[in-house]
């Protein structure tokens, strides 16, 4: 194991101490000041998305298109010793990897590594012992100065000193045998550690928790579905199915620090597929809702999917970026839903500016007065069955490119059998189920956010059916490059404009996390992972 | 774990499970996993229950047989104010209570429920042996399970269409492509009627058994000249993998030049899924379900 260079700069504070009475001052290898997380990543990738606007969308311009054809592996960390997990007979990195001073961050269910980004080589390891909890991903850690934070399956928001991996402290937020679990990355916002919380199969509520970054104390806690009291609470038939109601916030939102507004993606609503024990529009589930992060009050929602039936939890990323309407800059927040519409919205007000369906679905019969899609009754999950689509999106990364205007996002256009199986008046659990039937086809889309739609798109050819939960997630840059893959083990380089192939090249296994980019002495590279193995790529000397 | 083979195949589907409600995607399961030879489509109710129980991380497995016993306690002492399910009624649901959740098999809840909860005006069940009241518990974990364990569900009659209309449907838009033939006893030929229902709108393509007849093909045309043309077992953006009929698999790079005409017989029945009515579709499966 390597010696940190924190270590050596002690040894050297330490001699120089013996001459000098002087305050001993260690600088740490690696420390994050938060202030820069929201800036545009060069050389570093500090925060889930890059920076706060969910873009994922680098300045680097060294790789682009004249010179993708030379790209070169540089190193590969492939996890060992590990074995099967629990869901996972591999491990599989879907994490977004953070660079801080030159160190990676990744993570899988469990496990924490600490890489030299230099070379791939570990600098510390942290593992720890689930009690409960789904396995299922690991999205990557949050920083805050010299602490790495990390989420367990069961719930436990654990402290590590960045530098060396040992725990600081952990803290338990929810209750793995209520079916909570986690697969977050935490985010950071100026003191708050913000988290949230996965799981379905019971009917429990969704909440977003703030905690102290340097305490771990709980500092505010905002549910997804209203409590006693609260206006809202007549879109449930009563207190009990809202306080059951779900709509988990296990994706990281996004983050405008002119505003100081926190914009989270909430996830479906509980019972999953049978809602006929819930009527009404069952707030603030499957909704973009935007918050205060220092208090965690709402400040406004827009609901995606009004009575979802149809797991469409919302928890794609709301992507943050600027345009000039009508003459006039706006403040804009794009998403493509995973209920198969495009949302543009005011990220101000809230108010719509566009949403539109971005593949094809039939299962709305309009919007209403406010923009939220109507849903159609006959297309709810039924004793015999109910074809609607499936999840057009999922966790997978969409991308925003300022020099293009576009939206990316790989979708799934196809379509399954939604069967209730849980036809009583108190329906719990999933109570429904669905059956794949047709094709299920992976489609690169180009999405103008002003108009919603595509400006260009490529359908990756295959045999197989595009899974729906997996998927290659995107980044663009300012050289016009696109840098995603397909579901057959290729990474591929598009140009952002116009979704030529530029490059491509078969690794081990699909791109299965987040795509980053940064500069290191010097170097542009390319990191993602992709089945057990983080990738790193860049132009040879 | 007894079965390692057996484990080695569940969490391969279940990566496909993940994150989404439904079970619908065994072929990306084929690409995901290392070694399937059992999708969950064709695991037994019990090998479902429990690779999904594995899955989600579940608490301990409920007591079957004790639940049993406790069926006819649960609906004399219980039923009343919990419901016949316990999912509530005048009293609160016990699916979700921090109590049931907290109890893996009797040893917090027989204690509670000796006392109960006078103030809130659940009475005491002192006189009920701890047997008893460790299968009322048994039972009370096992609705708990029936919600949270979705490997335990399955579907209801589903045979909800009219069939004469299901008949009209499929002479006026399956007979230009099919003949009666095609329907003889298909009503005898799956397991069940979810299976019918999955089988006539979207027919497997069962080639591992030797019956490409289903399978997509293609033309491949190189620059050279040379025409290839087969069944196709894969096709990318840069690679396309063809068997021709002589049975030699020819691996293709899509190179400038290269074209790549492909053919799918299901193309129909795609079209078909996009555009079919929940009616049609319920009238058709009962139709064909009478076809023994």
């Amino acid at each position: 194991m390597r010696l940190p260079n924190g270590v050596c700069a002690a040894i050297a504070t330490a001699a120089l101490a013996a001459a000098a009475p002087a305050v001993p001052h260690v600088s740490p290898r690696v420390f994050l000041d938060p202030n820069e997380i929201g800036k545009a990543p060069i050389t570093s990738w500090p925060t889930f998305n890059g920076d706060y606007s969910g873009e994922r969308y680098s300045t680097l311009t060294q790789i682009k298109p004249a010179n993708v054809n030379r790209l070169a592996q540089q190193w590969v960390y492939k996890i060992t010793g590990v074995g099967a997990q629990r869901g996972a007979p591999v491990p599989m990195i879907k994490c977004t990897p953070l660079l801080v001073d030159g160190v990676l961050y990744i993570t899988i269910p469990n496990h924490v590594w600490a890489l030299d980004a230099r070379t791939g080589n570990p600098l510390w390891h942290y593992g720890w012992v689930d009690h409960g909890g789904h396995l299922v991903g690991q999205r990557g850690v949050g920083i805050w100065k010299t602490t790495v934070y990390f989420l367990t399956p069961d719930n436990w928001l654990v402290a590590l000193n960045a530098n060396t991996g040992k725990e600081l402290w952990r803290k338990n937020y929810a209750d793995a045998r209520k079916q909570y679990f986690s697969t977050s990355a935490p985010l950071v916002v100026k003191n708050h550690v913000i988290v949230g919380v996965g799981g379905d199969a019971m009917d429990m509520p969704g909440f977003l928790d703030s905690f102290d970054p340097v305490t771990g104390d709980l500092q505010w806690t905002w549910w997804s579905t209203p409590r006693k009291g609260d206006p809202a609470l007549n879109t449930w038939p009563n207190e009990p199915a809202s306080d059951h109601g779900g709509g988990m916030t296990w994706m990281p939102g996004t983050y405008d620090p002119e505003l100081n507004l926190l914009y989270w993606p909430t996830g479906n609503t509980n019972p999953v597929f049978a809602g006929q024990g819930r009527p009404g529009a069952n707030l603030w589930t499957e909704a973009v809702v935007a918050l205060d992060p220092d208090t965690g009050k709402l400040k406004w929602y827009f609901q995606v999917s009004p009575h979802d039936t149809h797991d469409f939890d919302n928890t794609t990323a709301p992507i943050l970026f600027d345009r000039v309407v009508d003459g006039k800059p706006h403040k804009l927040l794009a998403q493509a839903a995973r209920n198969g519409f495009f949302v543009t919205l005011d990220r101000v007000t809230g108010k719509y500016l566009v949403v539109k369906p971005y593949v094809p679905l039939d299962w709305s019969s309009g919007l209403s007065p406010q923009g939220e899609p109507i849903p159609i009754p006959d297309k709810d999950p039924t004793v015999g069955g109910s074809i609607n689509i499936v999840n057009a999106s999922n966790w997978p990364a969409p991308a925003y490119n300022p020099k293009t205007g576009l939206v990316y996002v790989n979708s799934v256009e196809g379509k399954a059998i939604y069967y209730l199986t849980d036809d009583s008046a108190q329906p719990s659990g999933y109570g429904g189920t669905g059956d794949g039937i047709g094709h299920a086809q992976r489609v690169l889309q180009a999405i103008d956010p002003l108009t919603g739609d595509a400006v260009w798109k490529h359908a990756y050819p295959n045999l197989n059916n595009a899974p729906t939960t997996l998927g290659p997630s995107i980044l663009t840059t300012a050289s016009n490059l696109l840098i995603t893959g397909d579901d057959q083990k290729n990474a591929i380089i598009y140009s952002a404009d116009k979704g030529q192939v530029l490059w491509h090249h078969e690794i081990g296994a699909n791109e299965s996390g987040g795509v980053i980019t940064y500069k290191l002495d010097g170097k542009q590279y390319i990191v993602f992972g992709a089945g057990d193995s983080l990738y790193a790529w860049s132009l040879p000397q | 774990m007894r079965h390692p083979v057996f484990r080695a195949v569940v969490v391969g589907v279940f990566v496909v499970l993940a994150e989404i409600a439904i079970s619908q995607d065994e072929q990306a399961g084929v690409q995901e996993g290392a070694q399937q030879q059992v999708t969950y489509q064709n695991m037994t109710p019990e090998q479902r229950a429990a690779a999904t129980r594995a899955f989600l991380g579940l608490g301990p497995e409920p007591d079957k047989a004790a639940a049993a016993l406790g069926t006819p306690l649960f609906e004399q002492t219980c039923a009343f104010c919990h419901g016949p399910q316990g999912r509530g009624a005048t009293g609160s649901s016990l699916l979700t209570s921090d109590v049931v959740l907290g109890d893996d098999h009797g040893e917090h809840l027989v204690p509670f429920l000796k006392k109960g909860l006078p103030e809130k005006g659940m009475p005491a069940f002192a006189t009920m042996s701890d047997d008893e009241l460790k299968d009322i518990a048994e039972f009370v974990h096992m609705q708990v399970e029936d919600v949270a364990n979705r490997g335990t569900y399955h579907v209801l009659n589903i045979l909800v269409g009219n069939s004469a209309l299901g008949q009209d449907y499929v002479a006026a838009h399956c007979m230009s492509c099919h003949t009666a033939k095609t329907f003889a006893h298909i009503g005898s030929k799956f397991r069940s009627p979810q299976q019918l229902q999955r089988g006539w709108i979207w027919p497997a393509r069962p080639v591992s058994s030797g019956d490409s007849s289903l399978a997509e093909t293609a033309a491949v045309k190189t620059p050279d000249g040379s025409a290839i043309t087969g069944r196709v077992t894969q096709v990318s953006d840069f690679r396309i993998t063809v068997v021709d009929q002589a049975g030699k698999t020819n691996v293709i790079d899509r190179k400038p030049g290269v074209e790549v005409r492909m053919k799918d017989p299901l193309a129909a029945h795609q079209e078909m899924i996009v555009t079919l009515t929940n009616d049609d579709m319920h009238n058709v499966t009962a139709y064909l379900d009478t076809l023994k």
